[in-house]
Parts: C-alpha cells; sequence; structure tokens
C-alpha cells in the first residue's frame, strides 16, 4: 500500500517530512510533489546533487575541441592564405571554438536534463497523473 | 493568514487571464504590427525581385541601413539575456518581472536580426555559403573573417537562448496544462513533457538553469563583441579602435534595455499585471538604464580621446566630419537620445514615472539605432581617398523593410503574450513565500 499526504502549507509539508523521515521512514521511498523547488526538503530527504554537471562538461570540451580542430582541418585541407595571416591563425579560431564550447555545452546540458529526469514522460504525456496544483505532497511508496 | 495556495492560485490566474480572450487594444495593435511586417517583405520581394539596386547602398557606402538594423536588433536582443541569465546569477529578484519578456524579446530579435545579413546579400538563396559544409567546390569558409564568426556567434546566440526560454517555461507550460482543455491541452502536455513537479526532476531542472545561465553570461558578451569586430577588424577610420568591443555591449544592453521598458509597460496595462510588476522593479530597470548610458557616453568620449590623442590625422578628420559633417544632425540627436536624455533618470519621480519611462525608451530607441547608422555610414563615406568618398540615403525600400523588422518583432512578441504565459508564474511563486 502507497501512502499519501497532501498539504496547503510548506511548514506543514516540511514538518510532516522531517516526522516520517525521523520516524524511520527511508527517504529514497518517499516521493515530494511541490509547484516550486523545496530545498529544505532536499536536505531532509538527502536529495542527491544532481550528475548534469558531466554532460555540461562533456558538451563544453567537445565544444573546444572540435572547435580548434575543424578549423586547423579546414585550412589544412585547402590551403589558401588570406591576408598574409598564419594558415593556422589561433586567435580567430578561438572565436569559433569558444561559440562551439557555448553551443555544445548548452545543447548537451539540456540533453543530459531529459535523460535524467526522463524526459519527455511518455506515460505522462499520454495520461496525465493525477494534478495537485499548488499543494505539497508526500508519497510514500509501498513495501513489498 | 491567508494561505500562500490562495496567493498562487489567484497569481495563476492572473497571469493566464492573458492567454483568454484578449482585449481590442491587442487585435488592433497585432493588425498594426503584422500589416508593418507584410509591408516589409513585400518590399524585399521587390528588392530580390529587382536586385539590390532598389536599395540606396554603393560604393563607397556599402553597408547603410541593412546593417545598421542587424546591428540594432542583435543589440535589442541582448538585454534578455542579461535580465534573465546575469541578474539570475546576482539574485536579483527584480529579474522575475521582466525574464520572459526580456527572453522572448531576445528569441524574436535575433530573429529579426538574422534576416538582415541575408536581406544585405544580393542572392539571398545562397546563404548557405556562409556555413562549413563538404562541398563540390572543395572550398572551406574562411575563419579568419569576422563575417563567418557572426554566423557562429549569432546562430549559438540563437540556440541558446531558445533553449533557455524554453526550460524556464516548463513548470509553467504545465500550469497552462491544467487550466486548458481539448488541443490547446494536448499542445501543453506535450511541450511540458509531463512535467510533475517531483524533487528529482526540481533537482536537475534547477541545475540546468544555473548552467545555462552560466554559459548564456559570456556568451551574450561575445555575440556583441563579435558583431563589434565585423567593424574594428577592419582599418576604416572610426572603426579599427580596440574598446569597440566593451562599447557595443554596454550599447546593446542599453538599448534592449529601453526596449524592454517599451514593450512591457503597455504589457502590463493591457493584461492588467500591475500587482506583479511593480514601479519599483520598473525603477530597478530605469537604473540599468542609465548606468548603461553613461557607459555609452564614455565611450564616445574615449573615441574622440583616442583619435585626437593618437595624432592619426585620417583618425582626427573622420572624428570632425561625424560631428560637423554631412551626418551631424543625426549625431547629434544620437547625443541628445543616449546621453543627455537618461540623465533625468537620476530624479527619482521621473524614474518612477511610467509614462515618462516609456517615452524616454523611446528616445533611446531611436538613439541606438542612430549610433548604429552614424558609426557605419559616417565611417564608410568619407575613408582616405577623396576620390573615393560619396554619400548615403536610404531608399523607401530600405525603409519599408526596416519597418518590417519592426512589425515581424512585435507580431511574433504579440503572438507571444497571447499563446505563452507571460510572468515566470513559478518563480515568482518561489520568491514571494
Amino acid at each position: 500500500m502507497s501512502k499519501q499526504w497532501i498539504f496547503d502549507e510548506k511548514s506543514d509539508f516540511l514538518n510532516k517530512l522531517r516526522e516520517l523521515v525521523d520516524n524511520g521512514v527511508d527517504p529514497h521511498a518517499l516521493e515530494t510533489i511541490t509547484p516550486f523547488p523545496v530545498h529544505e526538503a532536499d536536505h531532509i530527504l538527502h536529495t542527491r546533487t544532481s550528475h548534469l554537471r558531466f554532460f555540461t562538461l562533456a558538451g563544453t570540451l567537445t565544444g573546444l575541441i572540435a572547435g580548434f580542430a575543424f578549423t586547423i582541418f579546414t585550412v589544412m585541407d585547402w590551403p589558401l592564405i588570406t591576408g598574409g595571416k598564419p594558415l593556422i591563425s589561433l586567435p580567430p579560431f578561438l572565436v569559433i571554438a569558444f561559440e562551439l564550447t557555448i553551443l555544445l555545452g548548452g545543447i548537451l546540458s539540456f540533453v543530459g536534463f531529459l535523460a535524467l529526469a526522463k524526459f519527455p514522460s511518455v506515460k505522462n504525456i499520454l495520461q496525465p497523473p493525477e494534478e495537485f496544483g499548488n499543494q505539497f505532497v508526500i508519497q510514500q511508496r509501498g513495501e513489498e | 493568514m491567508s494561505s500562500l495556495k490562495g496567493t498562487y492560485d489567484q497569481l495563476e490566474k492572473d497571469v493566464l487571464a492573458a492567454m483568454s480572450k484578449p482585449k481590442k487594444s491587442f487585435w488592433l495593435a497585432l493588425a498594426v504590427s503584422s500589416l508593418m511586417f507584410a509591408v516589409g517583405m513585400g518590399c524585399w520581394g521587390w528588392q530580390i525581385y529587382k536586385g539590390l539596386g532598389v536599395a540606396g547602398i554603393t560604393n563607397p557606402v556599402g553597408w547603410g541601413v541593412y546593417i545598421t538594423d542587424f546591428v540594432f536588433w542583435v543589440g535589442i536582443a541582448h538585454s534578455g539575456t542579461l535580465i534573465s541569465a546575469v541578474l539570475f546569477l546576482f539574485r536579483a529578484r527584480f529579474r522575475n518581472s521582466f525574464n520572459r519578456t526580456a527572453e522572448a524579446m531576445t528569441i524574436f530579435a535575433v530573429m529579426t536580426a538574422g534576416l538582415f545579413p541575408l536581406i544585405h546579400l544580393g542572392r539571398c538563396w545562397l546563404f548557405y555559403w556562409l556555413f562549413p559544409y563538404p562541398n563540390e567546390r572543395l572550398l572551406w569558409v574562411n575563419f579568419r573573417s569576422p563575417l563567418v564568426w557572426d554566423v557562429f556567434a549569432v546562430s549559438t546566440y540563437f540556440t541558446v537562448s531558445l533553449i533557455f526560454w524554453y526550460v524556464g517555461m516548463v513548470p509553467d507550460l504545465a500550469i497552462v496544462r491544467r487550466y486548458s482543455t481539448g488541443v490547446r491541452q494536448w499542445i501543453f502536455r506535450i511541450f511540458s513533457l509531463g512535467w510533475r513537479g517531483t524533487r528529482y526532476q526540481w533537482e536537475h531542472y534547477g541545475k540546468l538553469y544555473m548552467f545555462l545561465a552560466a554559459l548564456a553570461t559570456p556568451l551574450v558578451i561575445s555575440v556583441h563583441s563579435v558583431v563589434s569586430w565585423d567593424f574594428a577588424m577592419s582599418v576604416i577610420p572610426g572603426w579599427h579602435t580596440t574598446i569597440f568591443a566593451p562599447y557595443f555591449v554596454a550599447g546593446a544592453i542599453f538599448s534592449g534595455t529601453a526596449m524592454v521598458i517599451t514593450l512591457v509597460v503597455p504589457m502590463r496595462r493591457i493584461f492588467n499585471l500591475e500587482k506583479y510588476i511593480t514601479v519599483s522593479h520598473f525603477e530597478s530597470l530605469a537604473k540599468i538604464l542609465l548606468f548603461t548610458s553613461m557607459i555609452v557616453t564614455y565611450s564616445y568620449i574615449v573615441e574622440y580621446v583616442l583619435a585626437f590623442y593618437s595624432g592619426h590625422e585620417f583618425e582626427i578628420a573622420h572624428f570632425l566630419y561625424r560631428t560637423f559633417g554631412d551626418y551631424k544632425y543625426l549625431y547629434w540627436l544620437m547625443l541628445l537620445c543616449n546621453s543627455v536624455l537618461p540623465l533625468t533618470i537620476f530624479v527619482k519621480k521621473l524614474r518612477r514615472n511610467l509614462a515618462y519611462l516609456f517615452i524616454l525608451s523611446l528616445f533611446v530607441n531611436v538613439g541606438m539605432w542612430l549610433e548604429r547608422f552614424v558609426i557605419i555610414v559616417s565611417s564608410l563615406a568619407k575613408d582616405y581617398d577623396p576620390y573615393a568618398w560619396g554619400t548615403y540615403t536610404p531608399t523607401l525600400i530600405e525603409a519599408g523593410i526596416t519597418l518590417g523588422s519592426f512589425g515581424m518583432f512585435f507580431t511574433f512578441f504579440l503572438l507571444f503574450a497571447k499563446y505563452l504565459p507571460v510572468l515566470s508564474i513559478t518563480e515568482i511563486k518561489e520568491i514571494s513565500e
């Protein structure tokens, strides 16, 4: 059997959450649904920090390397001196590398978010789960 | 104590009311702006049919109103990111009243700006030559050219801003989903991705938003720096200066903030959002406007000092020409709009007067458009060799396309205000507890 508590006030919600955890309920068995992020609840439940940062890091590094690699590859592929500048002109290539760092960093962060938070959730789109509006909800998964 | 839930429910109703049946003034505004848009598209069609000759640009002034418009719209885009990303990182609370609108403005302004390099091309259907892709000519683009940097900067800016805007909206779209029915509900169901508001959803979401803000902040600075290098990398007097990047970035934020004021003052009135977008919030925006105005003014002064102190006779001649030459009236009008009028914001009474702020923002918009025009045209009109001097007057087609760009921007903005939540409901809830 799973249990559910619904509150209008954040303070009541937090008190109940604290009470549950103090009474030995496993925080992993507790799910909360709130209208906005409630960081106090994360502390009580020891919510793990998101691993999203690895996606961001991977994206930015890929962008940076790809930016330099691609620009250098193109000038070596068809060597054409313009403006008397060296073929491999790092300062202008840095601009491209910088933009790609941000671009891939942004895109991969978004992809990482979708992957980690399991979005888009086809199940929830086809059949929307119960809506709680502006209420604070605690759900306890039942013991098998 | 009245419950917070009641307050939140009221907030949702107030914001979503904007998405229900709009007032007559909304339809009127939409009709006018889409007409302007249509005029612009018609002018562009004519230009494609007849050729670039219908525009006034020719030798020596090969960059005219189109590039002015491009820089203007990219500039307008900047305050969106400033308000949403930079002020987010600084935890400035007043941003919540403006961030959604400002981000939408960024998207539409970049879209508008992105059209101008295409309009400026004689054969606009070959625009994809700007992108580096393997082709039968076996050639790559020249990565040393600032114009190619522009392609990368502007497309990155558009993509990242779009992601940032959309991500910020997901929890709000889930709220709209709850209030809507039928096909509309289906659309919001899909775009809210099945959002529920569980603790891990919020955790990943919060991290994503922070990373995007952190990525967008250096991006916004780079984009207008790159735009400024379109000019500064050349050796034309008046353009070839190292202060161009910070000067343009400050100008961009200045003009963008003015545009936010121009849009939000009427929007607040039309959609009855006085309770959420307060006069104090506008006062904070006005302070940004004043601050950036002073940076811009300082840059104007530095430009002169650099020219005269360097003793470079062409630079000196150029700045004398800019001040007293063919375009002097535009130059002095620009100074009035950008440097003198914003000083009135020092008076508290004026910066808390929304009607005054609205009118002032219109002057700033005009002033910043003129700034780009003066920089571009006066430098090209008289560079080095007197044999190659000439002047430039825009044609009606160029004016029509400029009008059309405003039409396009306002049309998209009005549609946004009608179909999406104009305030970040979730963030307002979060800070109002």
